[in-house]
């Protein structure tokens, strides 16, 4: 097991990202807000002529946002055929996963359980493996789709 | 017909190569059954296809290939190299014709017998004649005269023609994906060329890289419009299968329906014509399943035998309609709900609170059929849940209305994404969007009070050529911060949606409109209901494009069928308007309410106090280059940076009126109280029940009023001495008494002329007296000549005075040429 992960900080806890979904990392320029969109959408922003939707994965997580700062860089992930920039508190390095992803007694807590794949032993020290999907969905998953079709 | 005959001419093509390699093996292995299979199924198909199109020689020469090897398959007869052998010079005669037919030339006729009677006859015999022999005769028998034909086929079109006439029609399958990367980089290099030219711009002119510019501009937008037909189909393609499938459908329940299609030039992303073929097929088999009734059923209604199903494809901005409706039986809205409690999607109280039309969309909830037994042309598994969720992965939508007996329609909506629209960029809040071209009927920008902006409840109105239309705030959509609507002037765009309803979303400017590159959003941000996608401005900055359709659904302003727009009782609003004036309300600095009649209100103009002057015994103030007389201010100095004022006009004078606050447009329905003590004030009224005191407008211009200056060119002209002192003193007392001074030598007959007397004596001793008025001025302020025709030169009195009564003596006399 010598997958590649990107190390980075998510509300002060060290989290993993397969290194395979980590398109690149940029520096994030002028972020567009999205009215009417759920807290944990920042906005839109562009990178050269696509544009990139900005997850704030703190509240996506559904952590207070003042708690923690951002780091002006961000990690470009694809999800679904979409594209996505990744705020986070920040990025720390590239290392090879040494074991695979498990569980651990008591769990992560709520909000980390649903985003977390498992806890995984990295060159540089454990860090939780995210499930980009799960993250991205946001802290409420769909439901009451009645009353947006209706 | 000849879309049909390129496709099968096309398909033929594509079989023929495919089939090469099969019947190479056949040849080396004639025993070969999956190469036999193989080549039964490629002349069967061109049989079958000659028979559509009415090629008997193509008919006769693939049947009689087609009957051997069905013997073969049957096991009545063995395969073997004079089998082989005739099958492929019959196989190579098919590719000579369909050469002939793409090229739209007859093929040379005979030859045919030959090569039939090769596969059939010469096979008869195969029972008695020993493989070796039947190699050694047929050989030179057969292939002689098939390879004669081929090179006589090529006497008649020689192979150059053939060969450009093939290329030009020639087609190509390609993946989809493959269009995607080649529209998506296209699309890109629209985005970076958007960039370079924003780029330019600041650059400033430069004709070396201009001129290559502006071709590389010309070369993209071809390329762009290639590669957007490219990817295009009409939705013909779709449309012109249904009536079959109606037919089929209809004749197998029993029922007698007739299918109208509509909008079949609507063009649409093959891609998306493929997404939503199985949707359609669906809705018509429901529509034809449960929707008509049987004729009889339909007589006892009181309608007509046949039902009807109409389908009607529109397109209006980047996104296509399609509404599918049939006169069946409509939905039964007590069924759906009774189902939806049972399974659990709705509880009995939420039902109670529903409104019907929602009760129908469940019908797009998965676990929902109604009908009662399964036939076999619909309720399969697949049901509408399938439906919408196969339209909701390309970002469409579907929605159910129905009336009890009427019928039933459903309408999708489909996205063109990752297109190429023309849009509208619009701001509000500081931020901008997009809207699409298609929808935007008009753009008007006026005043609240212009537009008769009203609320009534929580929706707004407005007024548009005698229409009462409903407003979105586009700021409250969005639940942006937004100041006091009355308080500012409007920018309203007219939309029209594809139901053709109206609509005017308020903005707060209009930016620019051009093509815009239309990319999908991510879920999370589509759920909102409001973007349709995003897409990079000039400058490369993103903004989100506005779900019109979506966002008036969600403030109900769709109609299926309701009035299209309120028409206000004309009656009505005439006599309201003629029984009660307008007026503009307001609080002035003094804080009193007061109010001026809308017809003096021009505009409501904000400036920044820097434009006021005070300095003089009346304020004035900039407005658009000109200097105009401003009232209302307080006594104390202005603590704030910008003003508001009413510009009010009678026609030909202009002030400007200083207003704390501006408050609403007002009807006058009470009574007016006259205020003699106070003459700036025309009456006293009550508005909401509080006083209102009406601004005499007439005291006020009197008072105040400034006619705009003439133009220059209208101004009487007038020359001076030519002197230090007439430039820098005189010409100023000129110019304020309304001359435009003109150097001697521009001097037009007619044009006043001041002089000193000196210079007029010598004048008058030369014999040459100014043709128009002149004044004459003196140094002395006593009279020395004795004269009263001389002024003296800081005689300021008489001055204006000459000056005042030589412009009304030119007035009086009429224009000059």
């Amino acid at each position: 097991m010598s997958e590649l992960l990107v190390i980075i900080q998510i509300a002060g806890r060290r989290c993993a990202l397969g290194a395979h979904d980590v398109k690149s990392v940029i520096e994030l320029g002028s972020i567009t807000p999205v009215p009417r969109t759920p807290d944990f959408v920042a906005g839109i922003t562009a990178l050269r002529s696509q544009s990139l939707t900005v997850i704030d994965c703190r509240s996506a997580l559904g952590f207070d946002t003042a708690q923690w700062p951002t780091d002006d860089r961000a990690a470009v992930v694809a999800c679904g055929g979409h594209s996505y920039a990744l705020m986070v508190d920040g990025i720390e390095d590239i290392t090879t996963a040494a074991g695979v992803p498990g569980q651990i007694p008591g769990g992560f807590g709520p909000e980390w359980s649903r985003i977390a794949t498992g806890m995984i032993e990295t060159m540089t020290g454990p860090a939780l493996l995210i499930d980009l999907a799960a993250l991205i969905a946001g802290p409420e998953s769909p439901r009451g789709d009645i009353e947006v079709a209706a | 017909m000849d879309d049909l005959l390129a496709d099968f001419i096309a398909e033929t093509r594509e079989m023929l190569e495919a089939s090469g390699g099969e019947i190479v093996a056949w040849e080396a292995d004639p025993d070969d059954r999956t190469r036999i299979d193989a080549i039964f199924r490629f002349v069967h198909t061109v049989k079958g296809n000659c028979g559509f199109f009415d090629f008997p020689r193509l008919a006769r020469l693939s049947h009689a290939a087609e009957d051997a090897l069905a013997d073969c398959r049957a096991g009545r007869r063995e395969p073997d190299q004079r089998l082989v052998t005739a099958v492929l010079a019959i196989i190579d005669r098919i590719a000579q014709m369909i050469d002939a037919i793409e090229a739209g030339e007859d093929f040379p006729e005979g030859g045919d017998e030959a090569l039939i009677d090769a596969v059939n006859g010469p096979g008869e015999a195969t029972a008695d004649a020993a493989p070796g022999a039947a190699d050694a005769g047929a050989d030179p028998l057969l292939h002689a005269p098939a390879s004669a034909l081929l090179e006589r086929a090529d006497d008649f079109i020689s192979p150059a023609v053939r060969r450009a006439d093939a290329a030009g029609q020639r087609t190509i399958r390609l993946p989809v994906e493959l269009l995607d990367r080649v529209m998506s980089g296209v699309s890109d290099m629209v985005l970076a060329r958007n960039d370079l030219a924003h780029r330019l711009r600041q650059a400033g002119n430069q004709p070396t890289i201009d001129g290559p510019f502006e071709r590389l501009t010309a070369i993209l937008s071809d390329v762009r419009d290639a590669i957007t037909r490219m990817r295009m189909q009409r939705i013909e393609t779709l449309l012109s299968v249904l009536p079959r499938l109606v037919r089929d459908l209809s004749a197998d329940l029993g029922k007698q329906v007739m299918v109208d299609c509509d909008g079949g030039d609507v063009e649409l992303d093959r891609e998306m014509i493929e997404t939503i073929r199985d949707p359609l097929t669906h809705l018509i088999r429901n529509a034809i399943d449960h929707g008509i009734e049987p004729p009889s059923a339909r007589l006892a209604g009181g309608k007509r035998e046949i039902g009807l199903i109409a389908i009607a494809a529109r397109q209006s901005g980047n996104t296509i309609g399609i509404v599918i409706s049939d006169d069946g039986r409509g939905l039964d809205e007590e069924r759906i709900a009774a189902k939806a409690i049972a399974n659990g999607l709705i509880s009995a109280a939420e039902r109670a609170a529903m409104s019907r039309d929602k009760i129908l969309n469940l019908i797009f909830e998965p676990g929902l059929s109604t009908a009662e037994t399964v036939s076999n042309v619909s309720g399969r598994g697949v049901g509408l849940d399938v439906v919408r969720q196969n339209l909701e992965k390309v970002g469409g939508s579907i929605k159910v209305s129905s009336q009890p007996g009427e019928g039933t329609h459903f309408t999708m909506q489909i996205p063109l994404t990752l297109s190429i629209i023309a849009g509208l960029t619009v701001e509000v809040g500081g931020q901008r969007f997009a809207i699409p071209q298609g929808y935007v009927e008009e753009i008007v920008q006026a005043t609240a009070g212009a537009l008769d902006f009203t609320r009534m409840g929580e929706t707004a109105l407005v007024t548009f050529r005698g229409n009462r239309i409903p407003c979105l705030m586009l700021d409250e959509v969005l639940g942006l911060e937004h100041p006091d609507i009355t308080a500012r002037d409007f920018t309203l765009v007219l939309l029209r949606l594809a139901s053709g309803d109206l609509f005017a979303l308020a903005v707060d400017h209009i930016h620019s409109h051009g093509d815009l590159v239309v990319k999908p959003l991510a879920p999370a941000v589509m759920k909102s209901g409001l973007y349709a996608g995003s897409t990079l401005l000039d400058d490369g900055q993103p903004v989100l494009l506005l779900d019109v359709t979506n966002i008036a659904a969600h403030h109900d302003l769709v109609s299926d069928g309701r009035a299209r727009v309120l028409q206000p009782p004309e009656e009505d609003t005439a006599a309201a308007t003629a029984a009660a004036a307008r007026a503009m309300l307001f609080t002035d600095f003094a804080g009193r309410r007061s109010a001026v009649r809308l017809e003096l209100v021009q505009r409501i103009e904000t400036t920044p106090t820097a434009a006021i002057d005070r300095s003089g015994a009346r304020a004035r103030v900039v407005i658009d280059g000109l200097i105009l007389p401003l009232v209302g201010l307080p006594d104390a100095p202005l603590d704030r940076d910008k003003l508001r004022l009413l510009r009010l006009s009678d026609g030909t004078c202009e002030l400007l009126h200083a207003v704390r606050e501006v408050k609403d447009a007002i009807l006058l329905t009470e009574a007016l109280t006259p205020v003699p003590e106070d003459p700036l004030v025309e009456a006293l009224t009550l508005v909401d029940g509080e006083p209102v005191a009406l601004i005499d407008a007439h005291e006020l211009f009197a008072r105040h009023g400034k006619p705009p200056e003439a133009a220059p060119g209208m101004r009487p002209r007038c020359t001076l001495p030519d002197s230090e002192w007439a430039r820098t003193i005189l010409a100023p007392l000129v110019i304020s008494a309304g001359y435009e001074v003109v150097p001697a030598g521009m001097a037009r007959p007619g044009d006043l002329e001041i002089m000193f007397e000196d210079m007029f004596e010598v004048a008058e001793a030369l014999g040459r007296p100014p043709a128009g008025p002149v004044i004459r001025l003196r140094d002395h302020p006593d009279d020395s000549q004795g004269g009263s025709a001389t002024i003296y030169r800081y005689d300021r009195e008489a001055l204006f005075a000459a000056l005042t009564a030589v412009r009304h003596a030119r007035v009086a006399g009429g224009p000059r040429a």
